[in-house]
């Protein structure tokens, strides 16, 4: 089992009277640089201590014009952490393909970090949220196609001799020869997010590449998720390893129960209902007309539509009490969904730097070796 | 009425009904999708012929739009099947309809004999940029659309409190619909960068018709439409919104016999 400590790099000012959406419109005139410095160094730092902590690796990923987490470039966090860190994977989950025109410059940003990092890149590649096909101005129903071809021509720039051509649908190039390489062979490893379509959950499952299931779910909607992609994974003639499933989920671990929830409820409600609200945009043909479909006929299962806390336990929207009532809750998660990899969100919303650094502490020495235990426990057990 | 047209591999959902020269009726994105009722008033002098776009009811091919002039080709294909072009041809073309229209007029000018715009795409200006269509929840875009709120199109949509609750298969439809608009209008944003060194090859009489109350496209682009298409005339209706076919049909009807007296 792999721990991994996730950032999204929030913003916690959004002003009181503001109702709005926190994507696409959000005003950026919202976000003052001069707090900027303070918030960026913090998250920073909270990266960097997860190492220290004991994590198998740090977790950021990839968002445009919205104050849900303000990194549009994940890999430029991804540098820092690749000399600031030491030992930790570096996960960047991931990069937006289709908004790289041409894809070859992820190619290229991922290996600079591979090599820069000694070999702790995990590489994630993503078809971008919804909103952002409005941020960037791209044909959302393009979103698919490019994102395959893109994924072909990344991994080929990896694995092929250069110079080489390619002559995609939607990217052309003659001269396919990046420098430098990333150092792990034959290719850092990939990570693919996934909102339960079956078509990705195939792409995973045959490439073998590790699945993450997109958050903020109802649990019923990660039990499902991984049990269809275990099943693709059979169909491709082996058993998915847990560590190729990732399991994304909001923790927070204090003394007991009650002062936990106590300290953590109002900056989870501030994240779930004034940093979602948009996220769940889905422009035209961005999913097939079918999924769309099943997936505003779902809505009541994501949690920005979730009002009472007694919903987000029921749920498993959030992991919050005592390191015991963590680790009863977790354990029972990770057998349910048969997942290896563990992404725990220990900073959300505004959850200020004092909690964030006790709860990542407390996770890491009253919640990690137990599960590691239990797990190891369980393994001998099967075998 | 209804017919079902095959081109190669694609299938397109039409009605026909009237006789007398042929005018083809090009729908835009929203409400005109259905045969209207003003459709019935031209059936006494012109045979109209409303296809539904790729993507659109049971037309296949949305999802291999790619851009304006894929539809052009397509409309030239459906004029050539149908026989259209065998005598002088009306086309009256609204919003999204109306920029094939303009698209087919521009490129094709000895296809089209007669034109009418009404409130159409393609033109892009900075000072009063269109509308946003994609997105947005049917009551909210009701309200944009329609200068009437009590029209019953409009008061139909504003009824839709959550997409969620409509039939599966009208959900389904009108993704489908949004998609295949999506493919030729997410950017450039319902226009072509080249529309404008084009409209003047047009060569058709032609009528633009518009709302003094359009939100969508705001009337400025009827002003823009009529300079550049030589020999066009404008008229504004007041108290109308972008859906004028909807809202006032009358003044369509009085613009479509204007033009072929």
């Amino acid at each position: 089992m792999e721990f991994y400590f996730f950032h999204l790099m929030p913003w916690p000012h959004l002003p009181e009277d503001y109702h709005g959406p926190a994507w696409i419109r959000c005003p950026n005139e919202l976000y003052d640089p001069e707090r900027g410095v303070g918030a960026y160094n913090r998250y920073i730092d909270e990266l960097v201590y997860a190492e220290e902590l004991g994590f198998d690796g740090v977790c950021v990923n990839e968002h445009h014009a919205n104050a849900y987490g303000n990194m549009p470039s994940p890999n430029l966090i991804g540098s820092i952490l690749a000399r600031q860190t030491r030992r930790c994977k570096i996960a960047i989950v991931g990069n937006a393909l289709p908004l790289y025109n041409p894809p070859i410059r992820v190619a290229e940003e991922f290996a600079m970090i591979d090599v820069i990092s000694g070999g702790r890149l995990i590489a994630g590649m993503v078809v971008g949220g919804g909103p952002e096909y409005y941020s960037n101005g791209l044909n959302p129903a393009q979103a698919r196609e490019r994102f395959y071809e893109a994924h072909d021509l990344i991994v080929q720039a990896w694995t092929r001799p250069g110079p080489f051509v390619f002559n995609g649908k939607y990217y052309k190039l003659r001269y396919v020869n990046p420098w430098p390489r990333p150092l792990q062979k034959p290719h850092p490893p990939i990570w693919i997010p996934g909102a339960g379509s079956l078509e990705t959950m195939e792409f995973v499952a045959r490439r073998r590449y590790a699945y993450m299931g997109i958050p903020y779910f109802h649990r019923r909607v990660f039990e499902r998720n991984f049990a269809f992609f275990r099943e693709a994974c059979e169909k491709e003639g082996y058993t998915a390893r847990p560590e190729q499933m990732g399991w994304l989920c909001p923790i927070y671990v204090a003394e007991n129960d009650e002062i936990a929830r106590r300290e953590y409820e109002p900056h989870f409600w501030y994240f779930a209902k004034r940093l979602l609200p948009g996220i769940e945009t889905s422009p035209p043909g961005y999913t097939t007309a079918r999924s769309a479909v099943k997936l505003i006929t779902a809505r009541s299962d994501f949690l920005l539509f979730v009002d009472t806390w007694e919903q987000v336990v029921e749920g498993r929207y959030a992991i919050v009490g005592s390191p015991e009532t963590v680790v009863e809750q977790m354990t029972d998660m990770i057998q349910s969904l048969g997942v290896g990899s563990i992404l725990a969100l220990l900073q959300v919303g505004t959850l200020p730097a004092d909690l964030t650094r006790r709860n990542m502490e407390l996770f890491a020495r009253e919640v990690m070796p137990r599960l590691q235990a239990w797990d190891a426990q369980r393994r001998a057990q099967a075998a | 009425m209804n017919e079902t047209l095959v081109i190669g591999r694609e299938t397109v959902e039409l009605r026909r009904k009237g006789s007398g020269a042929p005018l083809l009726y090009l729908h835009g994105g929203i409400g005109d999708t259905d045969w209207l009722p003003v459709f019935d008033e031209w059936t006494t002098r012109f045979s109209v012929v409303q296809p539904l776009h790729p993507g659109f009811g049971a037309s296949t091919g949305g999802e291999r739009l790619d851009g304006i002039e894929d539809l052009v080709f397509h409309y030239l294909d459906v004029i050539v099947h149908l026989g259209l072009d065998r005598s002088p041809l009306t086309i009256v073309g609204a919003s999204f309809g109306g920029w094939i229209a303009a698209e087919l007029a521009a490129r094709y000018p000895a296809v089209v004999s007669r034109l009418l715009l009404v409130a159409p795409a393609g033109l892009w200006i900075d000072e009063a940029p269109p509308n946003e269509l994609f997105g947005r929840e049917p009551g909210d875009l009701a309200a944009v659309l329609f200068h009437r709120l009590d029209h019953p199109v409009a008061a139909m949509m504003t009824a839709v409190s959550d997409i969620a609750s409509l039939p599966e298969h009208l959900i389904l439809q009108q993704f489908k619909a949004m998609e295949a608009l999506a493919r030729v209008a997410w950017n450039p944003y319902f226009h072509d960068p080249k529309l404008e060194r084009l409209l003047p090859r047009v060569r058709a009489k032609t009528s633009i018709v518009w709302g003094a109350e359009d939100r969508f496209f705001p009337p400025l682009y009827g002003q823009r439409f009529a300079e550049l298409i030589p020999g066009a005339s404008l008229h504004l209706v007041p108290n109308t919104g972008h859906l004028v076919v909807l809202e006032c049909p009358e003044e369509v009807t009085r613009q479509l016999l204007a033009m072929t007296n």
